[in-house]
């Protein structure tokens, strides 16, 4: 076999490799020897077929087999001799093959790039910490009040405000005829809390019990009901009741609706979920900071197949993201050849990230133990709440997907290991502040791509908000 | 006797490890027909490979008698012809007709 170095540029190899007729020739005859001992033919006894024979019935079968495992040892040795590190798997063309002739292929292939090394030490973040203040606090205990909040007829019967909560009849007409998901019985309504068409429930505002309305609305074009998006309809109905909210306390029996001992329980709780939800905010900027800064500091050449595979990835994602919302790249006021142009440096980014954080994970011997895998999976287990016991049993016979849960939580290991070594510099910052984004280009940072499986990683990309705040408007 | 009626005298060439023995000294066994006679053999097989024949041995092996679910039952007999080609001449009997 020989093996010549054709091209060698930047990160691209290319090789060409002879294998000649005669030593292939050679593989194939001595296969067949193997076989001759265990194959049975009707006629013969095992071992006892005649070697031409062999070749009649076997040897088309046998050529394929050698030549795999020549262009498999090929790719093998062109790997070994140069000691090489390949970035993805080789892409290898023959070139030339006829039975009798030598084999000759191609094989295209880029190496992994020589990561600098990182000086942990000269990275320097911020850490932002901002503290539950009592005020959210109080926040949250009045969402969890109004949540339980009960409504009674007031003592005079009276107009309805906002607020107050109606128990109504009505039925929709569209073009003279009611139509399908439009009439309602006895519907407890609380007034501007939007739960019906805009419009109706203005309609209902300042009528007493017993008051007839009717009142026409312009159902907005992106309403869900296909056949009544954008057209006028028209709904008479009655106000029953009108009841008018109760206030509700806070005091420990709200708490102990919410199973905790008392007020002071509770709102403990509370702070602690949102100290909670503050750290995971404080360690996210501190990620991107980390990030931004080791793509900034540390420039080297990147494999181009594999930003290629995570650029198709992300572009991929994109396009069905904007499929589902239906917007157009004109939506964004820009060429398809700029965004893609953008996705590339964020691919380019990803994979360059994704990198370096792997080489620093094996130079420090950071390894995923299997019982933080198993984690992971009864993670993911619960979020398909009836099914955990498939879901677990999908990852046990699919060791593919499990690494696509191992690359997180390994970057999430390296990421913390790169916090303890680097200088860390504590800043107290106001909660708005804390959720502010970074002024800076923030579309480039994102989760890198992980070697291991260079798919996406999490953090939302700007088109995607923006798209799913289209679609929840 | 028409060019199809070859094909029906001579039924499979016999691929065994006895028949590749025989095969060194010029010889190839076919099963045939049971009432095929030498001369036909001679005749569809010099048609059909487009060889010269020298001589036809033949014999027929007599089918075995089996057990099958208690009952007996007996395997067909089978008519060999063991053909010998003339010098230079040679049948490839692993290819089909």
């Amino acid at each position: 076999m020989q093996i010549t170095e054709m091209a060698a540029e930047g990160l691209k190899r290319e090789y060409r490799v002879v294998c000649s007729a005669a030593e292939i020739e050679e593989r194939v005859a001595r296969r067949l020897q193997e076989l001759a001992k265990t194959v049975r033919l009707p006629g013969f006894r095992p071992g006892r077929v005649p070697l031409p024979l062999l070749r009649k019935r076997f040897g088309a079968s046998v050529l394929g087999e050698v030549l795999e495992q020549v262009v498999h040892e090929g790719q093998r040795r062109v790997i070994a001799e140069h000691a090489l590190k390949p970035a993805l798997r080789p892409k290898i063309e023959v070139t030339s093959f006829e039975e009798g002739k030598d084999l000759e292929f191609r094989l295209d292939l880029e190496v992994l790039p020589q990561v600098p090394e990182v000086q942990l030490g000269a990275i320097e973040l911020v850490r932002y910490v901002a503290e539950p203040d009592e005020e959210r606090v109080r926040r949250s205990l009045e969402n969890l009040a109004a949540a339980r909040r009960s409504y009674a007829p007031p003592a005079t019967p009276r107009p309805a405000r906002e607020g107050d909560q109606v128990i109504v009849d009505f039925t929709g007409y569209l073009e003279g005829q009611p139509f399908e998901g439009g009439t309602a019985q006895d519907l407890p309504v609380v007034l501007g809390s939007r739960t019906l068409l805009p419009g109706l429930e203005d309609a209902i505002v300042g009528r007493s019990p017993g008051d007839e309305f009717e009142v026409e609305v312009d159902v907005p074009d992106n309403h869900p009901r296909r056949e009544i998006a954008g057209r006028k309809v028209v709904f008479r109905g009655r106000v029953k009741e009108v009841r008018e909210p109760q206030p509700v306390a806070i005091d420990d029996e709200l708490a102990r609706a919410y199973a905790h001992e008392s007020l002071a329980d509770l709102e403990k709780t509370l702070r602690e979920r949102l100290a909670e939800e503050y750290r995971r905010r404080s360690r996210e900027r501190m990620k991107r900071q980390l990030l931004d800064q080791l793509a900034e500091r540390y420039r080297f050449e990147v494999p181009q197949g594999m930003v290629e595979l995570e650029f198709e990835t992300i572009w991929k994602q994109l396009r069905e993201e904007m499929e589902r919302s239906g917007s157009s790249f004109a939506d964004f006021g820009r060429s398809e050849e700029e965004v893609r142009e953008e996705y590339r440096a964020i691919a380019e980014r990803r994979v360059r990230l994704g990198l370096i954080l792997s080489d620093i994970g094996t130079k420090n011997q950071i390894t995923v133990e299997p019982q933080e895998l198993q984690q992971a999976v009864l993670r993911e287990a619960q979020r398909y709440p009836g099914h955990e016991r498939e879901v677990v049993e999908f990852f046990r016979s699919h060791p593919a997907a499990l690494e696509q849960l191992r690359a997180p939580i390994f970057e999430d290991k390296v990421v913390d290991f790169i916090f303890e070594l680097a200088r860390v510099r504590e800043e107290k910052v106001s909660v708005e502040e804390l959720f502010r984004e970074p002024d800076e280009e923030t579309a480039t940072s994102e989760a890198p791509a992980t070697v291991a499986t260079p798919a996406a990683g999490e953090g939302a990309k700007p088109e995607e908000a923006e798209a799913a705040r289209q679609e929840s408007a | 006797m028409s060019s199809l009626r070859h094909f029906d005298v001579i039924l499979r060439p016999l691929v065994t490890e006895k028949s590749t023995r025989i095969g060194e000294s010029n010889q190839v066994v076919f099963a045939v027909r049971r009432d095929a006679t030498k001369p036909e053999i001679r005749e569809a097989v010099e048609k059909i490979f487009g060889v010269k024949v020298v001589s036809v041995n033949t014999l027929i092996l007599k089918g075995k008698t089996k057990r099958f679910r208690g009952r007996l039952g007996r395997r067909s007999d089978v008519k060999k012809a063991i053909v010998r080609l003339a010098e230079g001449h040679s049948i490839d009997v692993t290819t089909g007709i």
